[in-house]
């Protein structure tokens, strides 16, 4: 066996990833490094073949070797980046992800997709928004880590205790339970008068906005559910705290809306479509479709937005509190 | 029972340090990668191939070691030697070890 291969085969590899301008010196000092271990085993009485061997193995990767010389990083974001990347990740994906689901479903349901199609395209669309943001993210860090690997600077700010969380979050405000009493009481208001007399007025003649079929029961049932809504925010105000309870059943009393929302807006039953084609003749029955379609994905998009508010607020409460005081 | 590997990675860890220190104080005389590499191992200082020679390179980088490479033998060799602010930084570091070690003697001990 050829004693001088393995060895050269070994410098070749370690300096392939070293700067040129290292080579030379790093390579000499190398070789000469493991021929001196070499004869200190041949010198034991071993054979050079096996001494080579070994002393090549005992040195290890090579590129892991040269990494070592040259400072370079073996990993993809070090300690240092690694909780400004996982912090701004956590953020964009949960900006990006949503919008892109909601706009492609809206978009999808716009052009008249059939209802398996636009839940597939929605999916196939959110889950590549989450690898795109996830890989771009991950990859403009690490040309960060290895472009500021050498010199001093920093981009995290340093920490201080004035970016500590808001504790007054948790508490929940009379603002909120207001708020949310005034909003059910008008929106229950307007379904109740536009069910009764009608809001829309064209062609000398008022017309009720919503598909007058849904009068009493659907419309009624939304009543109820927004009344009981607005009670368990009414009850967190007064408890002074969410609970993850309170919001699951928040999430699922507006499930039980945005559902029969969306399915009505499917069999053309959420609007009234008269007054559209009435006033305008040519075009009434598709500008009837696409206000529908708003208006169903307007009302599923509030649902949603609440259900996720509640939970916000229960983790809040959650964090802030200690669950000794978690009587429901 | 504390398994005989986290003992080695916590041995190690603890020694990390102190192979810069040993390195700073014997190259105050020149001295060449394996060469220091078996007077670290005589010494105590169990010391590893691939550790020993990036740590020489860093050292040199930061202005801590100079170096020269001798060809006068048959093997060209190159020569790292302390310089003086490699000796202020292995007197920083002795009498860092010290009170180190001093601090730890005080700690209560299990009887």
């Amino acid at each position: 066996m050829d004693t001088t291969t393995l060895t050269e085969r070994y410098l070749d590899a370690a300096m392939r990833t070293v700067p040129e301008a290292q080579r030379a010196d790093l390579a000499a000092e190398l070789r000469t490094s493991i021929e001196d271990q070499i004869e200190a085993r041949t010198d034991a009485g071993e054979d050079p073949a096996a001494a080579e061997r070994a002393v090549l193995e005992h040195l290890g990767d090579p590129d892991k070797l040269a990494a070592s010389y040259t400072d370079r990083p073996l990993y993809l974001i070090g300690p240092r980046y690694f909780l400004l990347w996982w912090r701004l990740l956590k953020l964009l994906l949960w900006i990006v992800t949503p919008i892109v689901a909601f706009a492609v479903a809206l978009g999808q349901t716009l052009a008249g997709a059939p209802v398996g199609e636009i839940v597939s395209t929605t999916w196939a669309s959110t889950v590549g928004a989450f690898l795109l943001v996830s890989f771009w993210t991950t990859l403009v860090f690490a040309v960060i880590e290895r472009s500021t690997a050498t010199s001093k600077e920093d981009l995290t700010t340093p920490w201080t205790p004035d970016r500590l969380p808001e504790p007054q979050a948790y508490r929940v405000r009379l603002s909120d339970a207001v708020s949310a009493v005034v909003l059910a009481a008008i929106t229950i208001g307007v379904i109740v008068w536009d069910q009764a007399f009608g809001l829309v007025r064209l062609g000398g003649e008022w017309h009720s906005f919503l598909h007058p079929s849904l009068w009493p029961w659907w419309s009624g049932g939304a009543v109820v559910l927004m009344v009981a809504s607005v009670a368990v925010a009414v009850g967190a105000y007064l408890r002074h705290r969410w609970t993850y309870r309170r919001a699951a059943v928040k999430a699922i009393l507006n499930l039980a809306i945005a559902v029969p929302v969306l399915w009505l807006m499917a069999q053309s039953r959420l609007l009234n479509s008269e007054p559209w084609l009435a006033g305008i003749p040519d075009d009434g029955a598709q500008v009837a479709q696409i206000v529908t379609i708003l208006v169903a994905f307007g009302i599923v998009g509030v649902c949603i937005g609440d259900a996720i508010d509640a939970f916000v607020k229960a983790r809040r409460s959650h964090r802030a509190a200690p669950p000794v005081s978690r009587s429901a | 029972m504390v398994e005989p590997s986290v003992i080695e990675t916590h041995v190690q860890e603890l020694r990390r340090g102190t192979v810069v220190l040993a390195c700073l104080r014997l190259l105050v005389r020149p001295g060449y990668g394996y060469g220091l590499l078996e007077e670290l191992q005589a010494r105590g200082f169990e010391t590893d191939a691939n550790t020993l020679y990036p740590l020489l390179r860093r050292l040199e980088k930061q202005g801590h070691l100079s170096s020269e490479w001798n060809t006068d033998e048959s093997r060209p060799r190159k020569f790292y030697r302390t310089t003086a602010a490699g000796e202020r930084l292995a007197a920083a570091l002795t009498h860092e070890f010290g009170a180190i070690a001093e601090a730890i003697t005080a700690l209560p001990q299990e009887t």
